[in-house]
Formats: C-alpha cells, sequence, structure tokens
C-alpha cells in the first residue's frame, strides 16, 4: 500500500513538472527538406530557453484542415498564413494582432522588406511576420537562344519586346518559345504593369477597365492569337517549372521554388540558364508570394507565441534560408545571399504587389476559380474578350460576397 | 432492457454521428454558417492589452483621463477589430449599450489586467442585452441558399454531371459484373486467377487508381499512344467526365462481381441440369434461370451503384482541374472548404440527399424485391 501512494506522489511530481512548460503547438506544411528545417528551428527554439516548449505539427492538406481545426477550437498555437488567405483569416478574427508586441518591445519592423510586411496588414492592424517570400521572373536557356540566334531576353523589358522575342523564335521554325498557364495571380503583374487594377474602391471589379483588360488580352493573346505560347499540360509537363527544365520552351515565368526544381531534377538545363526580372510596360510589378508565422486568437499562451515568433523569423529565418534556399524577408538574411539566379526575385521584393485581392467576404477562391475557367476559354478561344469581361463583371459580386 | 443495454453503443453512435450530423446540416442550410466566427466568443482576451492597443497607450501613462481616452475610442473598432467580434446587424444595435465610461475608467484603475473569455467580457460591460454575446448563431436566411442554387451555373452543370455520369455508369457496371461473375464462375482453368484480377481494383486505394490514370491519360500517356491520338482526355471538358467514367467502371465492376458470384452459388444445379436435358442453349439458360434468379442481387448491386455514383468525390478530386465537369458532391466540399460557403454547401447537401432519396425509394416501388418473372 505504501509502496503505491510512494509510486502515485512520485508520478504526480513528474507529470506537475512536465506540465509546467508550456507547449506550444506549431502547424503549417512544406516538402521534405523545408519540414526539417522547420524542426530544427523548433529544436533550437527549445534549446535557447526552458519555459516553452514547442512541438511541430505538420498539416499536409493546410487551408481545408485549419478551418475546420479553428472553428472546432482545435487549433494549433502558432501556424502559418498565406497571404492569400488572410483577409479570411484576419477579417473572421482568427488570427491575433501583434501591434501590441510590435509597441511594447519597440520591435523594429523595418528589418524586412516594407511589401512583406505590409502584406500581413489588415484593417491596420499587424496580423504576421514573414517566413519568406517568392517572388516571378523571366526564366530563360541560354542554350536555345544560342542556338537560334536570338539575343538574351532584359530584365523589364516591354511587352512588345517580349512579343518579338517569341515571334523571332516562331520565324526561325521554333515551336513554343513561352510556357503561360490560365492562372489569374500569373496574369495580375500584366494588368498592374499596364497601369490597370484589380478591385474599385468598393471592392467590385476592376477587371473591365481599359488598362485592366489590355493586360489581360496582351497574356491570353500570347496563346490564342499569336500561337507563341502554350499551357505546361500540352507540352507534356506537369507545371511551368517542368516545361522548362524538359526544354520544351526557351523561356518561363516562374518563381525560385523552380530553381530548387530544376537544379535536383535537370542539372543540365540549371547550368544554362538565366532568370531577370519580369516584363514591364508603364510600372514595375510582380507578384509577392509569401508565408507568415501567425498567432491563433484562440491561444493561451500569447506572450510564448510571440516569442517563437521573433526566434522563428530571425535566427530561424537563417536556417531555413540556409537548408532550403528561399527567400529571405529579413534584408540582412537577404544580403547575404550572393546567388546571382535569386537576384531578380529580391529585386521584385522592393515594387511587387502580395498576391491576393481585397473582397467584401475575405474569401477570393470562388472568383479565383472563375476567372481561372474565363482565362483558359479565351486560350482556346471559346469565348470571346468582350464575353468574358461581361460576365466576370456581371458575377462578380456574387462570388465574393459573404455567403 | 438488457437488450437495449446491449445495443446502446450503436444506438448512441448512429445517434451522434448520424442524426446530429444530419439534422445540424439541414439546419446549417438555412442559414449563412460562418466556420471561421465559431469560437470568437470562446476567445479570451485581457482587455488591458487590447484596449492599449486600441487607443495607443499605457494604463501608467501621466495624464489620462476618461474624458481625455473617450476621444480616441471607437467602439465599433474595438470590438470587431481588437477585440475580435465579427458583429452581426442585432449585435451592432445593442452595442448602444456599452458601457464604455465603464470600461475605461476600470482600465485606469488597472483592474483589466486578467485573462478573461470575451463572452464573459461582454456580459460584465453590456448594461443589457448580453445574452446576443453568448454564442456564436449563425445567421438565419431562409430558403435564400436554395433560391440561389437555382441560379447558380455550376450547381445546374454539377447536377447535369451527376445524373450523366449515375446514368451511364450504373447500368454499364451492373450488367457488366453479371458477366464477370458467370464467366468467373465457370469451370475452367485458372478461374481463381480470373477472379483475384477482377477484384483487385477494388481493393486498391481508389488514390493510387487516380495517379495511375493520371498518367494514362495525360497527353503523352500509353492511351494516346496507342490510339496515335494527341488528347488530353482529362483536360478536354469533353473527354473528362467519360473518362473518369471508364475508369470507375473497371474499378467497380469486380467488387460487384462478388455479390454476384455468391448469388450464383445459389442458385441449384439441378435447374441447369434439367435445362440441358431440355435442349436449352448457353444464352438461353442465362435469360431463363441465371438473371431472374440474381434478381435480388442486381436490385442490391444497382441501388448501392446509384447511391455510391451519385456521390462519387475522390477520382473527381485527384483527376479533374475544369470547374464545368465536376460532380455535386466534389461542388459540396469546394462550397464548404474553399469558399468558405458552409450553408450553401448544406443546401446542396439537402438537394442530393432529396434526389438519391426520391430515386431509391422509386426504385424499390417499381421493382419488387421478391417477385419472380
Amino acid at each position: 500500500m505504501k509502496k503505491r501512494v510512494v509510486l502515485f506522489v512520485i508520478i504526480a511530481l513528474v507529470a506537475v513538472f512536465a506540465f509546467s512548460q508550456v507547449e506550444l503547438r506549431v502547424s503549417g506544411w512544406g516538402n521534405p527538406t523545408e519540414e526539417a528545417a522547420i524542426q530544427e528551428i523548433i529544436k533550437q527554439f527549445n534549446e535557447s530557453q526552458t519555459e516553452i516548449k514547442a512541438v511541430w505539427e505538420p498539416i499536409p492538406d493546410f487551408t481545408k484542415q485549419i478551418r475546420t481545426m479553428l472553428s472546432a477550437g482545435t487549433g494549433p498555437d502558432v501556424f502559418f498564413v498565406d497571404v492569400a488567405w488572410l483577409p479570411e483569416f484576419a477579417g473572421k478574427n482568427t488570427l491575433l494582432p501583434l501591434d501590441l508586441y510590435v509597441r511594447k518591445e519597440n520591435y523594429d519592423l523595418d528589418v524586412f522588406y516594407k511589401p512583406l510586411v505590409d502584406a500581413f496588414r489588415y484593417n491596420g492592424r499587424l496580423y504576421g511576420l514573414p517566413k519568406d517570400f517568392s517572388t516571378l521572373a523571366l526564366f530563360f536557356n541560354k542554350e536555345i537562344f544560342d542556338q537560334y540566334g536570338i539575343e538574351y531576353p532584359k530584365g523589364l523589358m516591354s511587352f512588345d519586346k517580349l512579343l518579338e522575342i517569341c515571334q523571332e523564335f516562331r520565324a526561325k521554325g521554333y515551336e513554343t518559345p513561352l510556357v503561360l498557364e490560365a492562372d489569374f495571380n500569373r496574369v495580375i503583374p500584366f494588368v498592374l504593369s499596364n497601369g490597370g487594377r484589380l478591385v474599385t474602391d468598393d471592392l467590385d471589379t476592376a477587371l473591365g477597365e481599359p488598362l485592366s483588360r489590355e493586360g489581360i488580352e496582351f497574356y491570353c493573346n500570347l496563346v490564342n492569337k499569336y500561337q507563341v505560347a502554350q499551357e505546361s499540360a500540352n507540352l507534356g509537363a506537369d507545371w511551368i517549372g517542368d516545361a522548362f527544365g524538359k526544354e520544351k520552351v526557351a523561356m518561363a515565368m516562374s518563381g525560385p521554388w523552380t530553381l530548387g526544381f530544376v537544379k535536383e531534377q535537370f542539372p543540365n538545363v540549371y547550368n544554362k540558364m538565366g532568370v531577370v526580372q519580369m516584363p514591364m510596360e508603364k510600372e514595375k510589378a510582380t507578384m509577392i508570394y509569401t508565408v507568415s508565422w501567425s498567432i491563433n486568437r484562440n491561444t493561451q499562451f500569447k506572450d510564448e507565441a510571440w516569442e517563437l515568433l521573433k526566434f522563428a523569423t530571425d535566427k530561424g529565418q537563417e536556417i531555413f534560408v540556409e537548408r532550403t534556399g528561399v527567400l529571405a524577408s529579413r534584408k540582412s538574411i537577404a544580403d547575404q545571399d550572393t546567388d546571382v539566379l535569386k537576384q531578380a526575385f529580391y529585386k521584385g521584393a522592393e515594387y511587387g504587389t502580395a498576391w491576393n485581392v481585397p473582397t467584401p467576404s475575405g474569401n477570393f477562391s470562388e472568383a479565383n476559380d472563375q476567372i481561372n475557367s474565363r482565362l483558359k476559354d479565351l486560350f482556346y478561344g471559346k469565348i470571346t474578350y468582350d464575353e468574358a469581361f461581361n460576365q466576370i463583371e456581371e458575377n462578380y459580386m456574387k462570388w465574393v460576397e459573404v455567403e | 432492457m438488457v437488450g437495449y443495454l446491449f445495443a446502446a453503443p450503436i444506438i448512441l453512435a448512429v445517434l451522434a454521428f448520424e442524426f446530429y450530423p444530419v439534422f445540424t446540416a439541414i439546419f446549417y442550410s438555412f442559414t449563412k454558417y460562418q466556420p471561421l466566427q465559431v469560437q470568437q466568443l470562446n476567445n479570451t482576451i485581457i482587455p488591458e492589452d487590447v484596449l492599449s492597443m486600441h487607443l495607443m497607450v499605457f494604463p501608467d501613462d501621466e495624464g489620462l483621463t476618461v474624458e481625455g481616452l473617450k476621444k480616441d475610442f471607437d467602439l465599433f473598432f474595438f470590438i470587431e477589430t481588437d477585440v475580435g467580434i465579427t458583429l452581426n446587424e442585432k449585435q451592432r444595435a445593442a452595442l448602444q449599450y456599452f458601457d464604455s465610461d465603464q470600461l475605461l475608467e476600470d482600465f485606469l484603475n488597472g483592474k483589466l489586467q486578467k485573462d478573461i473569455p470575451i463572452k464573459e467580457f461582454m456580459s460584465n460591460y453590456m448594461t443589457q442585452d448580453a445574452n446576443l454575446f453568448k454564442r456564436y448563431v449563425p445567421e438565419f436566411v431562409g430558403l435564400e441558399n436554395f433560391k440561389d442554387l437555382t441560379s447558380d451555373p455550376y450547381f445546374w452543370s454539377s447536377l447535369k454531371n451527376t445524373l450523366f455520369y449515375t446514368a451511364i455508369v450504373v447500368p454499364i457496371q451492373t450488367f457488366l459484373a453479371v458477366l464477370l461473375a458467370v464467366v468467373a464462375n465457370q469451370k475452367i482453368k485458372g478461374r481463381n486467377f480470373f477472379k483475384i484480377i477482377f477484384f483487385l481494383p477494388a481493393v486498391t486505394s481508389s488514390a493510387a487508381i487516380s495517379m495511375i490514370f493520371k498518367l494514362i491519360y495525360s497527353k503523352p500517356g500509353v492511351l494516346n499512344r496507342m490510339l496515335g491520338l494527341s488528347v488530353d482526355w482529362l483536360q478536354n471538358p469533353n473527354t473528362a467526365l467519360p473518362a473518369i467514367m471508364i475508369m470507375n467502371i473497371w474499378t467497380t465492376s469486380g467488387y460487384f462481381m462478388v455479390t454476384y458470384l455468391a448469388g450464383l452459388q445459389n442458385i441449384p444445379g439441378s435447374l441447369y441440369e434439367a435445362a440441358d436435358i431440355d435442349g436449352a442453349t448457353f444464352w438461353q439458360q442465362f435469360r431463363r434461370i441465371t438473371l431472374p434468379l440474381l434478381r435480388p442481387q442486381i436490385i442490391f448491386v444497382s441501388t448501392m451503384g446509384i447511391i455510391g455514383c451519385m456521390q462519387v468525390f475522390d477520382q473527381i478530386y485527384f483527376l479533374i482541374k475544369n470547374m464545368r465537369n465536376v460532380t455535386l458532391a466534389f461542388y459540396i466540399y469546394r462550397n464548404a472548404f474553399e469558399y468558405s460557403k458552409m450553408g450553401y454547401a448544406s443546401a446542396i447537401a439537402m438537394v442530393l440527399f432529396a434526389i438519391i432519396l426520391i430515386i431509391t425509394v422509386v426504385q424499390k416501388k417499381v421493382v419488387k424485391e421478391e417477385a419472380y418473372f
């Protein structure tokens, strides 16, 4: 009997000791290399102090599962938020505003690229610190350019120049110089660069305005009118980077994730490619894709979560960038990155626009699906531009309203 | 009594996992249920911190007065963004009863330093109507979701796709499975081998099968190479759905074959012997003996087939990109988990439920299970 009591006391003590540490659940997603890097960050964070124990709980199908977890009140304490869903997640008050911490500690936000911090502001409040980022740039295959005796493309060249290069290839018998997707976010740089805008002041669509429309028409004309570009699926490739790596095309517009992919899968192509900034007509434009470390508003451990955020975007980011080769959102870490191929992407961070579209409901995914399906129809001439823009303008508010 | 006790686990499970979800879904179909808002009132805040953030001052700063703070205090922004409640119209109107003066006074007196759930915080400072802030109530919209359905082109196209899919797949898979069963039931060499081959797709995960067919159907894939064509079967809106149908018939026929095999074992051999003596051909035996005696199985298979086909989801999820080729089940999922239109998704689910119910009831009425030819 006595033995039992002693045993019970010991167990109770161990339990109390174990629970005196705050357990912080951290969720996100990543390919195997990224996950290993995140685990390393968590490990070093746990070693850096004694009160908090962070635990990594990856969620593969993140967007869908996090919604269910948040609505059930079982969400992780800290998680990644893609800037594309920030308006919805912040607008529905699922994320903790960080402004008080920033003010209390005089935390310097200028260490990050400004568009990246602004990307996670909503209604004047800050809802996350940028984990890393990607932008779009123009990839080209030097060997194919040499073969056809065409001058390499330059960064920030005009739309006409891009078309001219493509047509030169066609004239010299090269079938498909460029790969494009019917993907709205890939079209946005063309809209913005042409001086257009995505939404009006009252959040209705502005795609039908002349400048916006011109940008979209230029993009689709590359496929259906000038026939110098194709979708990757038509080239026997899974995605843009795959088509570029398989040397089905001479040029592609894609992000830094393509660098790692080509390096690994098609090392010989990696050695003969160049990357320059996106074409521009009136203004410099590119798309910024970025993910933040954010805090669940439902968490019991707000201060502890903030500690993790600070660590993850500083020391943690160094680890992450070093291991995975993504672009650093912190300028001091970015400056150490001297990779020639990455410079065009870093430049984009200075003038790019974050990939989300403000809507009344905060959710843009239905409108995105609908617009993409129109883009696809335009690629193959199934509808005219007038029809497409009329359909978009007529139905847009229904796609983005609060249900 | 003891009987009910023994049955209790399953009864409870049915209540918890069937009745509750079904009835809440019916309820949600009349609302604009917002999953991300459900926890808002359960979140905890430290009111002092939230106010500090809102007013950009700390309570121990010099020279603060309630009157002075009131100028910077924006009640709606404070509640909606800093406390974090997405207000509905009723709550918005009720905020006139919010005691801002008391709150600011407590702020200056340092009474707000403790963690507190938002619903309690609200009930402390609402002089009236505090019960509006007790828990999340989805906005009731009556039949609006169902009205929206009628003018949603993707609802109609996905409904059409679902019915088309069912109309083609069910008869073919039902009949093909009978043939396979009869063949596999013959006393021929290696029939176990055939049974295994036919049944194999049914035990393979649909994800794996989908991936294989993705390769087969792709533009540089095997199918195009055999046919000498260059069609992107899954991307082309005209071929995408038939491609999925063929795949699904192939997967399910083997599964239903097993049902028929069990039925065939039950048919007395003497019937065939008698027919043989009477000089009936194989085809006549098949039509006059096998098919009629398999009737219960055929009804079972076609019912299950209809239900399964009306709910087809995973293959669409894995293989179809174009919204024009999706089915109802997939459109429900899209609305619920991607567009955050939980109420609308529930409404579509109710329509799907009604359609399946009607078809099955009609089928049961038209073909009597027990009757023989």
